[in-house]
């Protein structure tokens, strides 16, 4: 994994020629991301004469990433999904754990690195009406990343801007508008150019359709699938609904209270999800056809607080399967049918 | 006689119909459910029925009738005293609908003492009672919490405590759960079924989630661009759907297109105000789309309003 071949190495390297292979990552192909037991935690007052309480918004978490694949995270509101999406877009160091970024660790990186690790990953955020600056054209928002990233000059720069306007499906025209003139689905088009302008490796994505409509939400789902075939970019998928997830992951991470319960590739998941968190979540999402729905597995209360979280395991107040061992002691990823589960009871 | 029957009702903003000529009507104890991508006019709609509509919105229609009464000439008085009585209403988003100001158990009194005139220790006994009914834990103590001490789905119990407070016939539903957590959203929709059972009410259920509306629904009305495009029993219509809308909407959920790399899309979005077509409305976006389309409006005959309407069976 030497990635001071990948043309990310400096930050004045020449981006990619249009229409460059997958892999034109070269030997950097392969992992993109490693997280290894990556923690952070937040301290929140309590009032004056209160101590500082610790939440835990993210314990533990720990997965790969691989060029041209999917890891779709999975989990409700709470449950630290977000705290690691601004892990992994280096935004906030991290209490504990490493992350590495093509085999860099970004912990020990100094300035220079940290800019060009920055450049590599990128992100696409739910609410496309509140993430563009109402006061930049298209072009301008699109061109600002290279701006300051790369050292094209300004034609250079409008020549990639158009380039990759036309591959999200936006118009020439388009361009010299302002955000408020697209609708939710063209605006998303939008923020996706600009998190895929610097050719990241790897696209973060925080509840990208979810703003969106059924038809849109087809559209921009077909969209991310056609940038990743193209580019061979890596997407941490966050999402909540999950025929969507099914769709587009590769692998499945399932959150509960800052740490994951369950982590298998999408299609075994799917098929046999074992953990009684992962069983709930999908027997309480709504299906059409007869056949795809689950029998109910009504879990009862809702997302514990992390300020004061329960002893054990995090999901056996919830649980339908609890045991009296769920209480007392904490449930650890373990190999189970091909996935990590972290549960008692499978 | 139905309980609530809608004919031709139209709401314009300027020269923008947002509703344009829809016909409802519901039974007793019916579960309708009403989907549509956002701008289609389902909520306008339902704001219209509770006189909700304000200038420069305008509000026509040949009739609105509510249980036999003429709601399009009610006075306003008459229109208070009905409106969060027998009809009552369950917004999206419970935390801006609730009032930051007071505690959530007061406001569930303010209804039962403008319908019921229930004051004092009778009113606060029976908020206990309906926090109990919507299965709020430890009821008498959350009645003293203002909404943000509540997570988003106690918020929308209380909400829906405070909707069924003074037992509707007909409860509408707009996107009761679209901003809460699937596990969240699987309990108050089996509340909001349950308490629909037991109360015999009408329900309507506004949603963009077409999964949910199958599950729940007994009859299904799909709006377009402020029409109803077709209508028809839940189970039926989505194992076959007529109209091309309805079938493109299907097509588009992942849970379609199993195996499949992408997505059957429908390109195109809602018409708005300045480009709405002359023909169909669904006409620029269309896979069907024939000269005539282009040229006149479809009415909508036997439940769905298109000149060619889909004939297979199964559409994937």
């Amino acid at each position: 994994m030497s990635r001071d071949v990948s043309p990310h190495a400096s930050p004045a390297a020449p981006l990619p020629p249009e229409g460059a292979s997958p892999a034109w990552g070269g030997p950097a192909l392969g992992l993109l991301l490693e997280a290894t037991d990556l923690a952070r935690h937040y301290s929140v007052s309590r009032g004056l004469f209160q101590p500082k309480a610790t939440v835990k918004a993210l314990n533990g978490v720990s997965f790969t990433l691989s060029t041209k694949k999917t890891l779709a995270v999975v989990g409700e509101s709470g449950c630290g999904k977000s705290t690691l999406a601004r892990q992994l877009t280096l935004i906030e160091p991290p209490t504990r754990g490493s992350l590495k970024i093509r085999g860099t660790d970004a912990a020990t990186a100094d300035k220079a690195t940290l800019k060009t690790l920055r450049r590599d990953v990128q992100m696409v955020f739910q609410n496309p009406f509140a993430s563009l600056n109402p006061r930049k054209t298209v072009a301008t928002t699109l061109a600002e990343p290279l701006l300051i990233n790369t050292a094209l000059s300004a034609a250079e720069r409008q020549e990639r801007v158009e380039a990759l306007a036309t591959k999200v499906g936006l118009r020439p025209e388009h361009l010299r508008r302002y955000p408020h003139m697209f609708s939710g689905g063209q605006r998303q088009r939008i923020a996706i150019a600009r998190a895929m302008i610097l050719n990241p490796g790897i696209v973060v994505a925080d509840e990208p359709v979810s703003a969106l409509d059924v038809s849109i939400q087809a559209q921009i789902l077909n969209l991310f699938m056609d940038l990743q075939d193209e580019f061979g970019t890596g997407y941490v998928f966050i999402s909540h609904n999950l025929s969507v997830v099914e769709h587009v992951a590769d692998e499945v991470m399932v959150m509960y209270l800052g740490a994951a319960v369950e982590i298998g590739e999408t299609t075994r998941l799917f098929a046999s999800p074992l953990h009684p968190y992962t069983r709930a979540l999908m027997s309480a999402t709504p299906a059409l056809r007869k056949a795809d729905r689950r029998e109910r597995i009504v879990i009862h209360g809702e997302l514990p607080s992390p300020l004061n979280p329960p002893s054990g395991c995090a999901f056996h107040k919830r649980c339908p399967l609890a045991m009296p061992r769920c209480a007392e002691e904490v449930p650890l990823l373990r190999d189970v049918d091909s996935r990590r589960v972290a549960c008692h009871a499978v | 006689m139905s309980l609530l029957t809608i004919k031709n009702l139209r709401v314009t903003f300027g020269n923008f119909p947002a509703v344009d000529g829809v016909d409802l009507t519901l039974q007793a104890g019916e579960l309708l459910g009403i989907v549509g991508e956002s701008g289609s006019g389902k909520s306008v709609t339902m704001l219209a029925l509770m006189g909700l509509i304000d200038a420069p919105g305008k509000v026509t229609a040949d009739t609105i009738e509510f249980q036999g009464r003429d709601l399009l000439n009610l006075s306003p008085r008459d229109r208070r005293a009905l409106i969060g009585r027998d009809v009552a209403m369950v917004f999206q988003d419970a935390l801006t609908s609730l009032n930051p100001s007071y505690t959530v158990g007061a406001q569930i009194a303010e209804v039962l003492k403008a319908h019921l005139g229930l004051r004092g220790s009778a009113a606060s006994k029976r908020v206990i009672e309906l926090l109990d009914l919507v299965e709020i834990p430890d009821a008498a103590n959350r009645a003293s919490a203002y909404p943000h001490q509540l997570s988003g789905g106690m918020n929308q119990r209380v909400m829906i405590a405070m909707a069924i407070a003074c037992g509707p016939k007909l409860l509408i539903a707009d996107e009761p759960t679209t901003a809460l957590d699937v596990t969240i959203q699987a309990q108050i929709m089996a509340l909001l079924l349950k308490l629909q059972r037991e109360q015999g009410m009408g329900l309507i259920m506004i949603t963009h989630d077409l999964a949910i509306v199958a599950e729940m629904a007994q009859r299904v009305a799909v709006m377009y661009a402020g029409q109803i495009v077709e209508t028809g029993p839940a189970p039926d219509l989505f194992d076959a759907p007529r109209h091309p809308y309805t079938n493109a909407l299907l097509a588009a959920i992942p849970e379609h297109n199993k195996g499949a790399k992408r997505l059957s899309a429908l390109p195109g979005i809602v018409p708005g105000a300045m480009d709405r077509p002359a023909g169909c409305l669904l006409s620029p976006r269309c896979p069907r789309v024939q000269p005539k389309c282009v040229a006149e409006r479809p009415p909508l005959e036997s439940g769905v309003r298109c000149f060619y309407p889909v004939e297979e069976t199964g559409h994937v």
